[in-house]
């Protein structure tokens, strides 16, 4: 399907723009406080809403939780295996936490032009499958 | 191709990727250099090397800037180009100054090229990025006002758009900042401060304003997207980019005898610098998304898509890595800014104009609208090649970076910049490495233009 300018929007698309907005949100400004929003968000429509806005949202939430393990456990992993005053500690650190940062926005940004256009997305291995659609 | 007058962007093309191939070879004869300190010592010293480096980076994206608007404007324009002639005759003048400039660095003691080019009369040689003799920066403006004059003449006759005002102000841009390569005071904070309004004013200014329209302008040709929508996103990309780069200059002026104020200024909107280019990823995408064709050029899709991607990273993330003045205290001139600066102008100046000419060129040699199937598949293992190799290029000069702050200016006992040098060798090594597959996806990218084949058809509805 290749939705255009003037076609209706398919439902739940504004739903699954929100919670690729939040996750990138969660990223880039407001960390945690983006999180609980987007899990607010999961709770109160997951049960009650299109295919396409439920994928988003079980996409952006379980991306989330990923990213927190990927960008908080292994760093503080990094920082205790490697120790404070070491200096390849902190190569390997900001190194990894760049990389793997961006790469989150990167498929964050995907995932938003995606809702953008009515169309699902699924994380590459973080995400859950996308049922439905 | 609908207008005759668009062939004037093709030598401009051409010129632009010989001299690219030449930058690439003088990056990897430099990356030599920092871990053989003789190689090719006395006949081309490092500092040469890293000047013609750097010049013909900046030669070689204004030929591309330039074959793009010859080749951008009359379409949008729907109109002939003013003066195909006088763009002929400034593309010979243009490489005839480049071509000198670049053998006056090679040929000649550089003290002996400012006298002998008069750079008494008016002193402006010495500064980074401006080494060029004064003679060839007044040729460059004469060369810049020419062209600024055909192009502008160009869209004032013939239709106006959003895509071409917005590359015209660029073009503007890029010439009344040029203005302050002359003014050369004794103070030197002075100098510093305006010498940074050439460079970023450009670079984080108003060449994002030329890379904007021509992304845009690809887009458009490409998705067959609606032209208002594309229109949009250009707005509220170019507000952002002026909002936040033009007082974002505050970055450079941290440590260079500026008030302090320009701490807080400048670490507040530099850090809002990456938006733009955050932006156009998701403009990018959310075209591709929307498209309402599928345009047979898919090297030139995947070129344009990957340009903001990587001008995010490089130009965004990496730059917001060390804008922070209390970050950039211990970040500044260390190899942290040699991995933003790469990745930074490959991603958002390199990337547009090889997806110009990757778009364009196939039309300029009289094929209907794209290279064959062959062809477009080794262009697109040239894209790969240079764009993996520059994200390992910027990742290990990031990682000699960090190490080099560490050692440097953060541990115990700060080491001198000599000692440390030889103890991130290994880093510079594999960046060489990594820069010599970026040359290898080069000439693939260039092998792809020669690759014959039953070419493309025209674009066909999605």
């Amino acid at each position: 399907m290749q939705p255009t300018d003037n076609e209706q929007p398919p439902p739940g698309q504004s739903l699954a723009v929100v919670a690729e907005s939040l996750y990138l949100v969660n990223l880039l400004l407001l960390p945690g406080f983006a999180f609980i929003a987007l899990l607010l968000l999961y709770w109160r429509h997951i049960g009650q809403t299109s295919p396409l806005a439920r994928c988003h949202l079980e996409q952006t939430l379980f991306a989330s939780l990923w990213a927190g393990v990927l960008l908080i456990l292994a760093n503080i992993a990094i920082l205790l295996l490697g120790g404070y005053d070491a200096a390849y500690t902190w190569v390997v650190l900001v190194l990894y936490f760049t990389a793997v940062h961006t790469t989150l926005v990167i498929l964050g940004t995907i995932g938003l032009a995606k809702a953008m256009a009515g169309k699902p997305f699924e994380y590459p291995l973080l995400g859950k499958k996308c049922h439905g659609l | 191709m609908q207008y005759q007058s668009q062939m004037a962007a093709k030598p401009y093309f051409i010129a632009a990727i010989l001299l690219f191939v030449g930058q690439i070879v003088f990056g990897l004869i430099m990356g030599l250099q920092y871990v053989i300190g003789d190689f090719l010592f006395p006949e081309i010293p490092f500092n040469v090397a890293r000047m013609v480096h750097t010049n013909l980076l900046i030669v070689w994206l204004l030929f591309g800037f330039m074959g793009a608007t010859y080749y951008l404007v009359p379409e949008e324009a729907e109109t002939e180009l003013h003066s195909t002639k006088l763009a002929y005759i400034l593309f010979w003048i243009f490489l005839g100054a480049g071509v000198v400039t670049v053998l006056g660095y090679l040929l000649v003691p550089y003290a002996t090229l400012a006298r002998i080019t008069g750079n008494e009369i008016l002193p402006t040689m010495g500064r980074e990025f401006l080494e060029q003799p004064t003679i060839i920066k007044i040729g460059l403006v004469l060369v810049i006002l020419g062209f600024l004059y055909n192009t502008t003449i160009t869209i004032l006759k013939g239709r106006k758009t959003v895509v071409s005002w917005v590359l015209l102000l660029g073009l503007w841009g890029l010439a009344i900042f040029f203005l302050f390569a002359f003014y050369n005071p004794h103070n030197l904070v002075l100098d510093k401060y305006y010498w940074w309004w050439v460079v970023h004013l450009w670079v984080e200014g108003v060449w994002e304003l030329i890379m904007g329209a021509i992304l845009a302008f690809v887009l458009i040709k490409l998705t067959g997207v609606d032209r208002e929508v594309v229109e949009k996103w250009l707005y509220v990309i170019i507000a952002m980019t002026l909002l936040t780069g033009i007082i974002g200059t505050g970055h450079h002026y941290y440590w260079i005898g500026t008030p302090e104020y320009w701490q807080w200024w400048g670490s507040i909107f530099s850090a809002l610098e990456p938006i733009p280019f955050f932006m156009m990823v998701i403009f990018a995408f959310n075209m591709a998304n929307k498209r309402r064709r599928q345009h047979p050029n898919k090297a030139a899709m995947l070129w344009a898509i990957g340009t903001p991607v990587m001008a995010f990273l490089g130009a965004g993330v990496w730059g917001f890595l060390h804008t922070l003045a209390p970050v950039n205290f211990y970040t500044h001139g260390s190899q942290i800014t040699a991995a933003h600066g790469h990745m930074a102008f490959y991603g958002a100046y390199v990337m547009i104009v090889l997806a110009i000419i990757s778009y364009a060129m196939p039309m300029l040699r009289g094929r209907a609208a794209a290279n064959s199937d062959k062809s477009q598949v080794i262009e697109m293992w040239s894209f790969w090649l240079m764009t993996v190799s520059m994200v390992f290029i910027t990742l290990f000069l990031t990682g000699a970076g960090i190490l080099q702050i560490w050692l440097q200016r953060i541990g115990e006992n700060p080491q001198s910049f000599m000692v440390v040098q030889e103890k991130i060798s290994l880093f510079y090594w594999m960046r060489e490495v990594a820069g010599v597959i970026f040359l290898i996806g080069l000439v693939l990218y260039v092998i792809s233009f020669f690759i014959g084949g039953e070419e493309r058809t025209a674009p066909a509805k999605a």
